[in-house]
């Protein structure tokens, strides 16, 4: 096997990136943002409201809790359902005593099928932000473009008939994108979208339709990373917030708040044998001085007051 | 194919020669941040992929580019903060893309060596006369950002061809990183010129521990302590050598950093640690063991064989 003479070929072999939606930003050269009240510490905790269809076809990967045994595996549906029925409203109720607001990822095809859930959500004043339709419609390179619009446009629309104009964000199912995802998300109006990971403060998209205000998402500290994925026990997925919290806590000052993003899944987090743990670690959090709850539309606010476009 | 590297014969870690370091060290302690550019869409090798999914792999991407935006800054801080300097396993391209990486690198003295122009552009399938261009464009590269003369070598993810190892030695690179054989340098064996293999490791870098082992960042610094203790006694009879590899993008994590912390905590706690670079323990090899080291090798090869049935 040879290689073609291009694979010595760097076209984008220059200051920045080797994409457009965004410039090179580093950790010293972050402008100063002041969370309201003095806060140093902005607690951002997303909650996934998924949907795994049992026939779904894991194209083009299987995405974290897609169905892994032979059709009809009630092995794996059942138990991301678990979370939809049960798990999501010991999360409710565990956030609530904490005093903390979560920003909900919400898939549409949940909201169609279970209204009651979507019911519960609203009566819970969650911000709601669109997750795509289900877990087996993922946004990759393969999708015809005017398919990804209508399926961006889709979501959007189901979620905001039942949650109203307050829908302003995006969450692509298990990270990942197209191309074209964060365009579409920007023609369908809204304001935010947390798909990379690649920072712990926002930052701006640009896209053709328009600027898009990029959130970290939590990736590495979900339940879906440590508790799913790698098999570590609650007590470590606490340990590892903590961890996180002090690091961060550390780093910001009252002219310069950091963010503490953390992500939970009603079908990991929300099993009776977790939810102590958790109800521990969101006190010890809620009860640091410096911490302020904050939704997506929050940090987005705070955000595009303060920093630079 | 070949049945075995070719590049070193086999030497029993009993009998050798016995190493002291600098100033009667008994250990070389180096760390080897690996700084890392991997591409959005990189061109294909036929012979391993890059990304687990389709391009663009954003959650993949992104998470590598967490360390150049927010991870490297911190765990250089740590870093310098203990007194340890970092031996820069280097992506060159990240010295087009990124310059102040490279900027804070040089101010903090650290060493530059060779990962390749991007951690997606693969040594497999090149010719020889296509890896001394690489090879080229790296010395090139590392010595106008940082005057620094190439020493040092580790394939961009570990690829290579069995051809390699020559063409190191043959284009004046003194130490390579790929062979994991040993726990103190060796010559090697190849066609013309002299090169050193110089212990780095996968049982203590970041990226097996967690993202493939799924450690927290407690059983991370149970392993790396335990591993620096054994091989701290062991050099009591002759010295070794630990190396430390560190992803920015993984260890420089707010849930992680303090990990490294804890970890350099212990090692500068003790008495005999050279705080060495990667140059500094080949060329302490090179004049002091390298003719011991050989000789030992070739009277080893010499003992008659037991015959094979």
């Amino acid at each position: 096997m040879t290689l073609p003479p291009d694979y010595f070929d760097y076209p984008y072999r220059g200051p920045g990136l080797d994409h457009a939606w965004f410039g090179h930003r580093e950790a010293p050269g972050l402008p100063a943002i002041a969370w309201p009240g003095g806060k140093r510490v902005a607690l951002f905790v997303c909650v996934h409201v998924q949907h795994f269809p049992m026939d779904m076809r894991n194209t083009p990967f299987r995405p974290t809790g897609g169905m892994e045994r032979p059709y009809p595996s009630y092995w794996d549906y059942t138990r991301r359902d678990y979370g939809n029925r049960v798990g999501i409203f010991r999360l409710m109720r565990a956030l609530d005593q904490a005093g903390m607001r979560a920003t909900a990822l919400v898939q549409a095809a949940a909201m169609s099928r279970y209204p009651a859930l979507a019911a519960a959500i609203a009566r819970q004043g969650w911000e709601v932000a669109a997750a795509g339709l289900d877990m087996d419609q993922l946004h990759y390179a393969g999708l015809d473009p005017a398919a990804e619009r209508a399926m961006v446009a889709d979501a959007v629309r189901v979620l905001r008939e039942i949650f109203g104009p307050g829908v302003v964000g995006w969450h692509s199912p298990a990270h990942s994108q197209s191309d074209q995802t964060m365009q579409a998300v920007a023609e369908a109006g809204l304001d935010w979208v947390g798909d990379w990971v690649n920072d712990d403060m926002p930052y701006q998209v640009t896209t053709a339709a328009g600027p898009l205000t990029a959130l970290p998402v939590a990736w590495e500290l979900s339940d879906q990373r440590i508790l799913f994925e790698q098999h570590q026990s609650t007590a470590e997925f606490a340990d590892a917030v903590l961890r996180a919290f002090h690091t961060l806590d550390a780093e910001a000052t009252v002219d310069s708040g950091r963010v503490l993003a953390v992500t939970l899944t009603p079908w990991v987090m929300g099993q009776p044998h977790r939810i102590p743990e958790l109800v521990r670690l969101l006190h010890t959090l809620m009860a640091q001085p410096d911490v302020w709850s904050a939704t997506a539309s929050d940090l987005v606010r705070a955000w595009r007051s303060a920093a630079p476009a | 194919m070949r049945a075995d590297t070719g590049f070193y014969r086999y030497a029993a870690y009993s009998g050798r020669p016995r190493i002291v370091w600098p100033g009667g060290a008994r250990i070389a302690f180096w760390v080897a941040p690996n700084i890392e550019f991997y591409e959005l869409n990189p061109p294909r090798n036929p012979t391993r992929s890059i990304w687990g999914r389709p391009a663009p792999d954003v959650l993949a991407y992104s998470h590598r580019d967490y360390g150049n935006r927010a991870g490297f800054w911190r765990m250089a801080e740590m870093m310098a903060r203990h007194g340890v300097r970092g031996s820069v396993s280097l992506n060159v391209a990240v010295c087009d893309h990124m310059p102040a990486i490279i900027e804070r690198c040089c101010e903090l003295e650290w060493e530059l060596f060779s990962h390749g122009v991007y951690n997606t552009r693969l040594l497999y399938n090149m010719t020889e006369q296509q890896q001394r261009d690489v090879i080229g464009d790296v010395r090139r590269t590392i010595r106008r950002c940082s005057g620094q003369e190439l020493d040092g070598w580790l394939s961009p993810a570990l690829s290579n061809t069995d051809a390699t190892h020559h063409v190191l030695a043959e284009e004046g690179i003194k130490y390579a990183l790929d062979l994991l054989h040993d726990d103190q340098p060796m010559p090697l064996q190849v066609r013309s010129g002299r090169l050193i293999s110089v212990p780095y490791s996968l049982e203590v870098n970041d990226v097996p521990l967690f993202n493939m082992r799924d450690s927290s960042p407690e059983r991370y610094v149970s392993i790396v302590t335990a591993q620096f203790d054994q091989l701290y006694a062991e050099g009591a009879e002759s010295g070794t050598v630990m190396c430390l590899p560190l992803h920015p993008f993984l260890i420089g994590q707010p849930h992680r950093i303090a990990a490294l912390d804890a970890v350099l905590a212990h090692v500068t706690r003790h008495d005999g640690v050279w705080l060495a670079t990667g140059r500094e323990i080949a060329d302490w090899f090179y004049d002091h063991y390298y003719d011991d080291f050989a000789g030992f090798i070739a009277a080893s090869d010499e003992t008659p064989r037991a015959p094979v049935q």
